[in-house]
């Protein structure tokens, strides 16, 4: 069966033609190449490499980043090919968050000219792949308290400290980091072959199979001068990132939700029980009508936000809201898709159980739901609530 | 070289038809496509294009929604986009009439086209432009190559492969190609944004469409099929075998 994206209030009419034709390139790499072999992928616990040759080739690596040969499109569009991408996986789309928003965007807003010329035009072109480090084992939601530190040794910087749950580590040419320089955050380029780098994959995940998850150790690593990101000091530098990779979260949901829906529609209109297709009972319609109704709202939230980030009249917090709800109506989607499918839908003949335990790490990462939670609680009332601490 | 590949504007083939008052209603389409046979003389246009250097025209003939496709085709590589703007039905004399006079126009040396629209079927463009303009035409073709000044196509018949050797002006009109169209990338996408669209009327091309001498009467859906029989246990056996035997003359 065909995909047919649900789009019920026809949300997507409102995109530009550019956005639409980046779309459609997107999603029939999806169909193409994407579908057939994710099921693979994610039994090997790999991340094909073609599928980085392809994001590539297509162009759409750091999307809305001009300059240093990135693609140099909107927001809306970047969102459009996050929800594309999302739609065959979670772990695709990560791969593609990270490199353009957690790598790329870093050394694009805060890096030297010398830095953008040399590390950004092989990253848009997928030669180069990219991670970002900054959670750490034991400082997560709180990276403000993070234990990584730098040290300035006259003519180089010695970084000592682990990141972990790192999406592309173990494959990355590039890392920016974050450590402390004294009581400052700041931003490093590490390199694969530096002395003192490693980064051991991260095995066992229930999640995210065909996603590379790594940490990074560093020991007495030796880093460069010229690999201090200039442009920033403080947790400012990370968040900036996040902000952007989550902005591309609350796109990419939809894609999971709207693959759940696709799934459980077309599975309860020829599951026949009682003599009659499922689709035809009160209960499943409930399910499929509460899927819809979820979708166009999660869409409409995406949409509007996108349109703030094109013309920036936006503050985090609405990123806060639109991540964490789109994540959690996507996850729910997954959870009732799966119901609909009945035992069937445990098989990896379908993709809801696939999409239902990737978006379980989509919910917990770039903020988990509570944290945003907690973020759109201060902005209401000014109090912070993250900690104990005035 | 001028290469010029001939499109069509289709219903995507999922799209449901529907025929109102005895003729096909186009507003119930929601998803038009380029016809799929004409994506392969698109991708062997941008090979020659490349392999010769050439400059690569894309025509089409047909309403206001038509431009879209220009721009995807822009979007894979061709160079300058023709729209011979025509609201409502055009029959088969009358569109090879406006494509042959916009080929005279454009000086086309090679044309590449489908072998025939999903829609119509009819499978009649590149042999009827081919008699219009004087070219030589070779129908069913997998493959275009350029070598030693010389077009080289290879085409599928009864009995095998066919490899023909032919000189400009000539017409391929493509079957299932030996590679699918292209993808676009973000980079072609961005300059299709920018590729202007040249409009012209049958009359800017001085084309006549008064000379066609065939009218659509009515169009039709399929009769539906008739439903499937299902048979359940041993008991059946005699009944399927006989059914088979003597109604599908299977056996």
């Amino acid at each position: 069966m065909d995909y047919e994206a649900l789009d019920f209030y026809e949300i997507d009419s409102l995109l530009t033609d550019e956005e639409r034709m980046v779309r459609d390139m997107v999603r029939d790499w999806v169909d193409e190449e994407v579908i057939p072999n994710i099921e693979n992928a994610c039994r090997e616990g790999v991340f094909p490499d073609e599928w980085r040759v392809a994001l590539g080739e297509m162009g759409v690596l750091g999307a809305p980043l001009q300059g240093y040969g990135c693609p140099g499109l909107s927001y809306t569009a970047y969102g459009v090919i996050c929800r594309e991408l999302e739609r065959g996986d979670s772990g695709l789309r990560s791969f593609a968050s990270v490199q353009g928003s957690l790598a790329m965007y870093p050394i694009w807003d805060f890096g030297s000219e010398e830095q953008k010329n040399y590390y950004l035009p092989k990253m848009a072109s997928g030669e180069w792949i990219g991670c970002f480090g900054l959670t750490e084992p034991d400082y997560g939601s709180n990276p403000g308290d993070m234990i990584t530190k730098a040290e300035d040794i006259g003519d180089h910087y010695l970084l000592n400290g682990a990141k972990m749950w790192i999406t592309n580590g173990t494959i990355a040419e590039v890392a920016v980091v974050w450590a402390k320089l004294g009581s400052e955050i700041r931003g490093f380029i590490v390199e694969k072959n530096d002395p003192g780098f490693t980064a051991p994959e991260m095995k066992g995940k229930h999640s995210l199979k065909a996603s590379v998850t790594s940490e990074l150790v560093f020991q007495d690593c030796k880093i460069p001068k010229d690999r201090i990101l200039p442009g920033v000091k403080g947790l400012r530098g990370p968040f900036s990132c996040l902000n952007n990779a989550r902005f591309g979260i609350s796109w990419g949901a939809i894609g999971s939700a709207q693959a759940c829906f696709h799934s459980a529609k077309d599975y309860s209109m020829s599951r026949i029980q009682f003599d009659h297709p499922i689709a035809s009972y009160q209960l499943v319609q409930n399910k499929l009508a509460w899927m819809l109704r979820e979708i166009t709202k999660a869409q409409l939230l995406a949409y509007h936000l996108g349109q703030k980030k094109d013309a920036g009249n936006w503050i985090p917090e609405h990123i806060s809201l639109a991540k964490m709800n789109n994540v959690d109506i996507a996850l729910e989607i997954a959870r009732v898709a799966r119901d609909i499918h009945g035992a069937n839908g445990i098989l990896d003949e379908y993709p809801v159980m696939r999409h239902m335990a990737n978006l379980e790490s989509v919910k917990t990462y770039e903020g988990t739901h509570d944290i945003h939670n907690l973020i759109i609680g201060r902005h209401i009332t000014g109090i912070q609530a993250f900690t104990r601490e005035a | 070289m001028n290469i010029i590949v001939l499109l069509k504007q289709v219903p995507d083939t999922t799209a449901k038809i529907s025929i109102s008052s005895g003729f096909m209603d186009e507003s119930t389409i929601t998803k038009w496509s380029m016809s799929p046979y004409d994506e392969f003389a698109l991708e062997s246009a941008l090979q020659l294009k490349q392999n010769c250097n050439g400059n690569l025209i894309a025509i089409t003939c047909g309403p206001d929604r038509c431009s879209k496709m220009l721009t995807d085709a822009a979007a894979v590589g061709t160079d300058k986009l023709i729209h011979i703007h025509h609201e409502g039905y055009l029959d088969s004399i009358q569109t090879q009439t406006l494509l042959a006079a916009a080929i005279k126009k454009f000086e086309g040396e090679v044309i590449m086209c489908g072998k025939q629209a999903a829609d119509t079927n009819s499978g009649s463009t590149g042999p009827g432009v081919a008699e219009l303009i004087g070219a030589s035409c070779i129908t069913h073709v997998s493959e275009v190559k350029y070598e030693n000044e010389e077009l080289i196509a290879t085409r599928l018949n009864s009995l095998g492969f066919e490899i023909i050797s032919t000189s400009p002006p000539s017409i391929f009109a493509f079957d299932k190609g030996v590679k699918e169209l292209r993808r676009p990338n973000v980079r072609g996408i961005m300059m299709a944004k920018k590729k202007e669209i040249t409009r012209l009327t049958p009359e800017d091309l001085g084309a006549s469409l008064t000379n066609s001498n065939i009218n659509l009467i009515s169009q039709m859906p399929p009769s539906e099929k008739a439903p499937g029989q299902k048979y359940e246990g041993t008991d059946s056996i005699h009944e399927i075998v006989s059914k088979l035997r003597d109604e599908a003359n299977v056996i």
